[in-house]
């Protein structure tokens, strides 16, 4: 798979990563290396040049781009929550857009708001400036759970935290993981984060995938001067 | 004072009829200017090549003297003439400006990375426009339709120099006449309403920026 953006060094080159059912992948690697794009060609927030992005199976050129953002999941960094809508209504945007009636969207975003641990009678009417970081963030992550995509797809979803918040987060998103059994794609340039929460991960580096392999390989027998490097800060 | 307090209130039932005409102008001159200049601003942000020749040429159009501008209306067929038909589209090519470039601007506000989530989400771009940019753009276009009132408050005492009534024909009338009371009584009234226009839109304004105030960001 092949992206560029004007003229230079592509974005992303030679570029190929699978992930499986109910697995976590994290794309790991320094800011530039093309993760984020790579992230949104999954969603065809971008478009690839050449190559093909398959989503449940599916090429997603094939696929008009609304429906499928709705079955896939995104969470990106500080919520991208929408500023004039509350908790709930932010919670409830997917299935609304699905169609689904007041009654069960209001009742599946109750569910999702306790699943991250935001008590629904405190937080549902809250607007998203009354929240903390964190609490956004779960915010974000409810959201895009709320209508059971498959896959879910994470912009440096803790990245905006601080170091306190972020661990508690990432411990709570180890637990959803075992209960939702979700794919999940993460992007982080977090190595620490890439491996507690990745089954496996892949490391980029100027728009090419230099490993993939789960935590252990790559800190066993990493790849080149570069994984090793990067890997043990 | 207290003579100019009594010489309104002799004149007290004209003042008002004409301060009825002189609102009915503005408004009715306000909602075809938003009519008109809110969906084009919307659009202009969908084509931003022609943004920027459309804005200028508003701006142009702006710096008319609205006397001149009135002056050339009355021989063209259909929007000329004598009487409030004429006054009103000068009005509305007045009010036009500050309601296109700011509903322009104000769309362009919003943060390109709610606009990207409202994408991401799933929204189509007329769910992503009527559900999330119309809503956070919405002080900034109400600030434009404030802008565009008040101006028109002012510029309306010129239409009675085409013979659309309103306040300017007592200033007519006082300039005529050079009496100065007469003048004050058109004049007056004319800059309450603009005040009162201002501090009223204000309020709405403000109350809705309360709702997106994280919009502005």
């Amino acid at each position: 798979m092949r992206k560029a953006f004007g003229a230079g060094r592509p974005a992303l080159d030679g570029f190929s990563l699978e992930v499986a059912a109910g697995e976590t992948v994290a794309l790991l690697g320094p800011s530039g290396c093309g993760k984020t794009t790579a992230l949104k060609l999954v969603n065809r927030l971008l478009s690839a040049d050449a190559g093909e992005v398959r989503v449940f199976g599916l090429d997603v050129a094939s696929e008009d781009a609304v429906l499928l953002r709705r079955r896939i999941g995104y969470v990106i960094q500080e919520g991208g929550l929408l500023p004039h809508w509350t908790v709930e209504e932010n919670v409830a945007t997917v299935p609304r857009l699905l169609g689904w009636s007041v009654e069960r969207r209001r009742a599946r975003a109750h569910e999702v708001l306790s699943m991250v641990n935001l008590p629904v009678a405190e937080f549902a009417s809250r607007r998203p400036r009354e929240l903390s970081g964190g609490q956004r963030q779960r915010v974000g992550v409810a959201r895009a759970i709320a209508a059971d995509p498959g896959l879910v797809l994470m912009d440096e979803p803790f990245g905006a935290l601080d170091p306190i918040a972020r661990r508690a987060l990432q411990k709570e998103f180890l637990n959803w993981k075992g209960q939702l059994g979700k794919a999940v794609l993460i992007v982080t340039h977090d190595v620490r984060e890439a491996f507690r929460l990745a089954d496996r991960v892949a490391v980029l580096r100027a728009g090419r995938v230099v490993q993939v392999g789960t935590p252990r390989e790559i800190e066993e027998t990493p790849a080149d001067d570069f994984v090793r490097e990067f890997a043990s800060e | 004072m207290r003579e100019l307090g009594t010489y309104f209130w002799e004149r007290r039932s004209e003042i008002l009829s004409l301060t009825g005409e002189h609102l009915v102008l503005v408004l009715v001159a306000i909602v075809l200017a938003a009519a008109v200049g809110v969906p084009l601003g919307v659009l202009l942000t969908r084509t931003p090549r022609l943004a920027r020749p459309v804005l200028g040429l508003a701006g142009v159009v702006q710096t008319v003297p609205s006397l001149a501008l009135f002056g050339f209306l009355i021989p063209l067929p259909l929007l000329g003439g004598i009487g409030p038909r004429t006054a009103i589209v000068a009005l509305v090519v007045y009010a036009l400006l500050p309601i296109l470039r700011n509903t322009h601007a104000g769309i362009r506000s919003v943060d390109p990375a709610i606009s990207e989530a409202a994408d991401g989400l799933g929204m189509t771009a007329r769910q992503r426009l009527w559900w999330v940019e119309i809503p956070l753009s919405l002080p900034v276009v109400l600030g434009g339709i404030r802008i565009a009132t008040v101006v028109c408050i002012g510029i309306a005492t010129i239409a009675a120099a085409v013979g659309a009534g309103g306040l300017g024909v007592l200033i007519y009338r006082g300039i005529a006449t050079v009496d100065n009371r007469l003048i004050l009584a058109g004049a007056l009234p004319a800059a309450c309403l603009a005040v009162g226009a201002d501090a009223i839109l204000g309020a709405v304004e403000r109350r809705w920026s309360g709702v997106s105030s994280e919009a502005a960001r």
